[in-house]
């Protein structure tokens, strides 16, 4: 019974990938732009690793080939993010603003789901394919050693990373409700996930533990990345996994109710 | 602005009972109108906040990242120095240079000029610098002053408090004698002309090419790396920094922040600051020559 709703959202999320993806194609020259852009950024993320460790064998216990995985597993995890996400999040904002919410209250579909996966930014695809090109040589360098369990596992963890690093983008779009935006969201998410960014080991000193924590246990960003990544490339302990699935699972319940409760105070503009 | 022409029902002749003239008229009018601007921009203050405290957070993970670098470098070669022969970085300095790229860029960053130029040439709203006795990049160089002025302005309170919260970074690193903190001011002037005059020049490609918004992005995120915003360039192994060093880009991010540090001193600081100067120099004659060469092409498209 459950099942035939959930066709009819996959069937929609694939016509508006279609329907994107027709669009993106009328406009070409913008999406080899975007894309190179891309490769550019992705270009200076390696020179910058490269030229660190030049200087260094290891960071914060993550050694050359480790810490390259780390960067493809979040340059995967982020593409991701702002292919499925990023660009409609940033429009609601401006929806609330100009009221043209209102439309798409309207739809006869989920609220949620109609404005954080409407559209589907393909130019951001290639990141995704470059991230897992640098998560396939650092485990090349490194002789990994193949392992379906770790595969499997890190395939796992990487999905509630991303449902994780969701639901925080879908609470710092809702505040928009409230907060009357003027800033963008896309630069707000650039700030808040460069908390993903790097291995958790580096809040391991002195000062920096509560803050580790924090961003650990309370506002979990840090696992976002650091999870996947770890259970792939180093070891894991157990209860980890345990609490993975737990911060995911409430982080996602939590976010849905907190934009419910955002579209209840929302207040049409237009009328 | 009604406020020039008090009418009966302005508010601000009917606050006091009869219109207030005379210097008092004119206090009160901009007094409403400061009163007006300020409840203007507080209408944000929720995001303003949080946007503030976000801005800590890349922060936060580079003073920490850099840490963690330093240590494996000291476990590696014993070395508490990063950088070339010439200049180096301890941690306190690598991290206060790290803060103050973000005042070079403050300087020499401008968001949407070359957006706005190429717009103007694209639907036509270029012509009124034509019709009216008024120069274009004039007109845009004493625009963004201003703006920087008052973006500054608003900035100052976040950034102090970054700073404070850093000071201890900056022991024994802020500049005690007046020379190196008149070439770091200079710098900082100097970064502004570059930074306008380039982006003003990338903005001029619009009157060849209609699309000039994806180069401009381009050129934008190439210009994080080799300005040195994202680390100092003699981090970088030789062939690399040399060839960044003796690129304009550096003079909008790195030249500043060094200055600051006393990295470069003497007839160096000099010579830097000449070509600094020259660079300067490069790209507002680029710029005009390319406006001049620009407005042949220009045929005023739009009503």
């Amino acid at each position: 019974m459950i099942l035939a709703p959930l066709k009819r959202y996959a069937r929609l999320l694939g016509s508006l990938a279609r329907y994107t993806l027709a669009r993106e194609m009328s406009f070409r020259g913008n999406f080899l732009v975007k894309v190179s852009v891309e490769v550019i950024w992705l270009g200076i993320m390696l020179a910058f690793y490269r030229t660190v460790f030049a200087k260094t064998n290891a960071i914060a216990g993550w050694n050359e080939p480790e810490y390259l995985f780390f960067v493809g597993c979040y340059f995967a995890l982020n593409g991701l993010i702002e292919t499925l996400f990023l660009e409609n999040c940033n429009d609601f904002a401006e929806m609330v603003r100009s009221g043209d919410l209102d439309f798409l209250l309207l739809k006869p579909i989920d609220e949620q789901f109609l404005i954080t996966c409407r559209k589907f930014d393909w130019a951001t695809v290639p990141n995704v394919l470059m991230g897992v090109g640098l998560m396939i040589i650092s485990l090349i360098q490194m002789h990994w050693q193949f392992d379906l369990m770790r595969l499997l596992a890190f395939c796992v963890f990487f999905v509630c990373g991303l449902i994780l690093a969701y639901s925080f983008m879908l609470v710092l779009t809702s505040l928009s409700v409230w907060l009357v935006r003027n800033q963008n969201l896309m630069e707000m998410w650039w700030l808040f996930s460069s908390l993903a960014r790097y291995p958790k080991e580096i809040f391991n000193q002195s000062w920096a533990e509560p803050l580790g924590r924090l961003f650990t246990y309370v506002i979990p960003i840090l696992l976002v990345v650091n999870v996947p990544a770890r259970v792939m490339v180093k070891s894991l302990d157990p209860w980890m996994i345990g609490f993975m699935f737990l911060a995911t699972a409430v982080a996602f319940i939590l976010s849905r109710m907190f934009f419910m409760r955002a579209l209840r105070s929302y207040r049409s503009a237009s009328s | 602005m009604s406020a020039s022409n008090p009418l009966p029902s302005d508010p601000l002749s009917t606050a006091s009972g009869a219109p207030a003239r005379g210097v008092m008229g004119v206090l009160t009018k901009y007094w409403m109108i400061f009163r007006a601007s300020l409840v203007e921009r507080m209408t944000y203050r929720g995001d303003f906040f949080l946007a503030t405290i976000l801005r800590f957070l890349p922060m936060l993970t580079t003073i920490l990242l850099w840490d963690a670098i330093y240590t494996g470098a000291k476990a590696k070669s014993g070395t508490t120095q990063l950088g070339s022969s010439s200049i180096s970085f301890s941690y306190n300095e690598m991290i206060a240079y790290l803060l103050m790229v973000n005042i070079s860029r403050m300087f020499s960053s401008m968001p949407g000029l070359a957006g706005g130029i190429a717009r103007e040439i694209r639907d036509g709203t270029l012509k009124k610098y034509l019709l009216q006795p008024i120069q274009m990049l004039g007109y845009l160089v004493s625009y963004r002053v201003a703006h920087k002025i008052a973006y500054i302005a608003t900035t100052a309170i976040p950034y102090a408090l970054l700073f404070f919260v850093c000071r201890h970074y900056f022991e024994g690193h802020v500049p005690t004698d007046p020379v190196t903190w008149l070439a770091f001011l200079t710098s900082l002037v100097l970064a502004f002309i570059v930074g306008f005059y380039f982006e003003a020049s990338v903005g001029m490609v619009g009157f060849w090419f209609l699309e000039v918004t994806s180069l401009l992005y381009i050129v934008m995120t190439m210009n994080f790396f080799i300005s040195g915003h994202m680390l100092p360039l003699d981090l970088l192994p030789t062939p690399w920094s040399t060839i960044l060093k003796s690129l304009p880009f550096q003079y909008m991010a790195y030249f500043p922040a060094v200055v600051f540090l006393g990295k470069i001193q003497g007839a160096e600081l000099a010579r830097e600051l000449a070509f600094q100067a020259a660079w300067a120099l490069a790209f507002i004659l680029l710029a005009h020559w390319l406006y001049r060469r620009g407005l042949r092409r220009y045929s005023a498209y739009g009503g």
